[in-house]
């Protein structure tokens, strides 16, 4: 009976193929290459190689969920601010970018995932002591560099009154804190593993862990299809030890603390 | 279709394919005499009636399995693992809350204990109920089988907690360290390991849903479609039967045959009627219902988890900042207004604006007072911060247990009454579609088989002539 019914729909799919087709948004589901927008300027988690190739944490993601769609990846070099645009011009069909999800960007972005859920960590000294959380940053120096806004998150949002310290980037901010000019760097903390990882010199990542963001996979809006099966290639991706080793393998050795890793809670794709 | 071509004799009509070649073979003959015209009509009016069954069928065997799916297999799925989230959400929250009480609120502390036990046997069986319903999904299971090992780490860590609490003889609040070193642990492996696993089992249900939608709607359009293509069919034919009969015979029209083209057509008619009518029932019992139970289902469980959060901030003064975020932010998502930290957050909700952002807008217009219930929750919330800031930790923890947890109860009771008006929507426009086809089971094959008869008994006379 199940083997006629599909037969019968077969011969009437064909008879009205020209009549209707699928309407609303295109899917990424059933394409032979996905075009995936993945940064350039973020050691770990994406950066350019020396032979033009990509590299890092969400590249290698990115390459696992392609294939758990069933396609090639080919990708497409973004910037923090082109995030939304590669997607909106159709330039991009998936963007795996440190891509943090928000209420208001959810009505312009669908968002599968999140695949990593980061915090706002601290990173100091060897030899600080004083320093547990958040809260012993009063009084205390940390940067505050340009066009990020973690400094003054620990400032406003955590209303810590610690003294930021301008400073043009996270190199600058790196060199002040082993000149004891500022006493801790604050931000991702995979951007911090990425520091201390580069740096070598036994700098400390506390792992207070407050400020959870949590990096999802922007697809366009309507394209729920495309966004379950991308939930549903995550949940694999954990469930098969894939993104234990791909978090090892690009912040291993960094103190973060892999202790815990287990699939994140999905937005929903509707 | 004409019949008519200018020959010889008695078959008055000569098919377009006719054979152009001069010799005449007996089985040509036979076919385009009469006797074989009429067979060959006949024939082919029944292979309509018979398609026409056939699609029927179909369409109605679609509509019954998108029902099926909807209304009896990953609805009740939704529901179980939505009492999982909620089960093990609570059982964490009990145990924030008896740690943060010591030795004082005797008799509240025994309650959130029973609260404990009865939330664990609910989460067990729900687990039970997921795994059974997760039937031939092996990831699904997989993950099923996960949270259950962790629920038991999970009891073996809270159980050492609560011990560790009772032997430390604490005042309110004051919860010493070695007890809340534990604590992390436990609360740790829930909320970043077994809730999360929770949820995506709810939202894995509505992908199942979603899923089964769109084919099985797709599917009886189609058939639809086909149905209407072989109703014409049928009823072309049926006249052409009619005609060449009343032609070749020189008689006015068979009584039996009207009547059965009369009941295909109404029987074809019905049917296309009954998809159309199941089609907007299934769309609506997801739109209208199971898309909504789901919703107040997720925001349910948010709730629940943010409302653990508030006791977590008040029991782990070095986590207080962590937890403080995550309150925020699960606030956000469940009701967006703006502001980057609470205090500008409750602000913000304060002004009553219209919430046009956040899982609970698209049923805003179910929920009463824009929100009252919600931000009454939230101002409780606010207070109990102050206190908490302003070193007041044993009133703050007193506002905790009493005003807030009254107020997070009467929002958390008004998002069952949404949810239940939605399941009752839902149980409704299902039970429609499912008597609707079955009116149609109970109708359309004797209608097709009587006018299978009536067609033999037309033509059946006729053809007896030639005997």
């Amino acid at each position: 009976m199940r083997r006629l019914r599909i037969a019968a729909l077969a011969v009437l799919a064909l008879v009205t193929a020209s009549s209707c087709g699928t309407g609303g948004v295109e899917s990424v589901m059933g394409k032979d290459t996905i075009r995936i927008g993945v940064r350039t300027d973020l050691p770990g988690i994406g950066v350019r190689t020396a032979d033009g190739g990509f590299a890092g944490f969400d590249v290698d993601v990115a390459r696992y969920l392609a294939n758990k769609l069933g396609a090639r990846p080919e990708f497409v070099p973004v910037l923090a601010a082109d995030r939304e645009k590669v997607l909106a011009d159709d330039r991009a069909d998936l963007v795996l970018a440190t891509f943090s999800i928000t209420q208001e960007r959810k009505s312009r972005v669908l968002f599968a995932g999140p695949y990593h859920l980061s915090y706002q960590d601290i990173l100091v000294r060897p030899d600080e002591n004083d320093i547990k959380n958040v809260r012993d940053l009063a009084g205390r120096r940390i940067c505050e560099v340009q066009g990020a806004n973690a400094g003054q998150r620990v400032v406003e949002e955590r209303k810590v009154a610690a003294q930021l310290v301008p400073v043009p980037d996270y190199g600058t901010c790196l060199e002040h804190l082993k000149s004891e000019q500022v006493d801790a760097i604050t931000t991702n903390d995979i951007i911090l593993a990425g520091l201390a990882a580069k740096d070598g010199s036994g700098l400390r990542l506390l792992n207070a862990r407050f400020n959870e963001q949590r990096t999802g996979v922007g697809l366009r809006v309507g394209d729920v299809e495309g966004c379950e099966a991308v939930n549903r290639a995550i949940t694999d991706m954990y469930q098969d030890g894939t993104a234990k080793s791909l978090l090892k393998k690009w912040f291993g050795t960094t103190g973060l603390d892999f202790s815990t890793v287990a699939v994140p809670q999905f937005e929903g794709c509707s | 279709m004409t019949i008519v071509q200018p020959t010889t004799s008695p078959p008055p009509a000569q098919s377009q394919t006719a054979v152009p070649a001069p010799v005449v073979t007996q089985h040509a003959v036979s076919r385009h005499s009469v006797p074989g015209r009429v067979r060959t009509l006949t024939g082919a009016v029944l292979i309509a009636l018979a398609m026409l069954s056939a699609l029927l069928a179909f369409g109605s065997g679609s509509a019954r399995e998108g029902l099926r799916v909807i209304g009896h297999d990953s609805g009740p799925q939704v529901v179980a693992t939505a009492g999982l989230y909620l089960g093990l959400s609570d059982m964490d929250a009990q145990v924030a809350d008896v740690l943060l009480m010591g030795s004082e609120y005797g008799e509240r502390r025994t309650t959130a204990m029973t609260q404990y036990e009865k939330r664990r046997t609910e989460a067990n069986q729900a687990l039970l109920d997921a795994f059974e319903l997760a039937d031939g999904d092996p990831a699904e299971r997989l993950t099923i089988q996960s949270v259950l090992d962790g629920l038991g780490r999970y009891e073996r860590l809270a159980g050492e907690a609560l011990l560790l609490n009772t032997q430390s003889d604490h005042r309110a609040g004051e919860t010493p360290e070695a007890v809340l070193r534990v604590y992390r642990q436990a609360t740790d492996l829930m909320r970043l390991e077994l809730l999360p696993k929770a949820y995506n089992l709810t939202l894995e249900s509505g992908t199942i849903v979603r899923r089964t939608h769109d084919e099985e709607t797709a599917a009886v359009r189609l058939l639809m479609l086909g149905l209407i293509a072989a109703l014409v069919a049928a009823g072309g034919l049926f006249v052409a039967l009619q005609l060449y009969l009343a032609r070749a015979f020189r008689r006015r029209l068979a009584p039996a045959l009207l009547v059965a083209t009369g009941l295909t057509v109404i029987a074809g008619l019905v049917g296309v009627a009954v998809l159309g009518q199941v089609l907007q029932s299934i769309a609506s019992a997801k739109r209208d219902g199971f898309d909504s139970v789901l919703t107040t289902a997720r925001a349910r469980a948010i709730g629940n988890s943010l409302h653990a959060d508030q006791a977590r901030y008040l029991l782990d003064p070095a986590r207080a900042d962590t937890y403080e975020h995550a309150f925020l932010d699960k606030s956000q998502s469940l009701v967006y207004a703006d502001g980057g930290n609470v205090e500008a957050y409750h602000a913000t909700l304060a002004k009553n604006g219209r919430i046009s952002l956040g899982l609970l807008a698209p049923v805003r217009a179910n929920i009463a007072g824009n929100f009252a219930a919600y931000r009454r929750f939230q101002e409780a919330d606010g207070r109990m911060r102050a206190l908490a800031t302003s070193g007041a930790k044993p009133q703050a923890v007193s506002a905790k247990l009493d005003e807030l947890a009254k107020s997070f109860t009467a929002f958390d009771r008004e998002l069952v009454t949404v949810g239940e008006r939605y399941e009752a929507t839902f149980t409704k426009t299902v039970a429609a579609g499912d008597g609707a086809l079955d009116g149609l089971w109970r109708l359309a094959p004797w209608a097709l088989g009587a006018a299978a008869v009536l067609i033999a008994a037309g033509v059946w006379p006729r053809l007896r002539e030639y005997r």
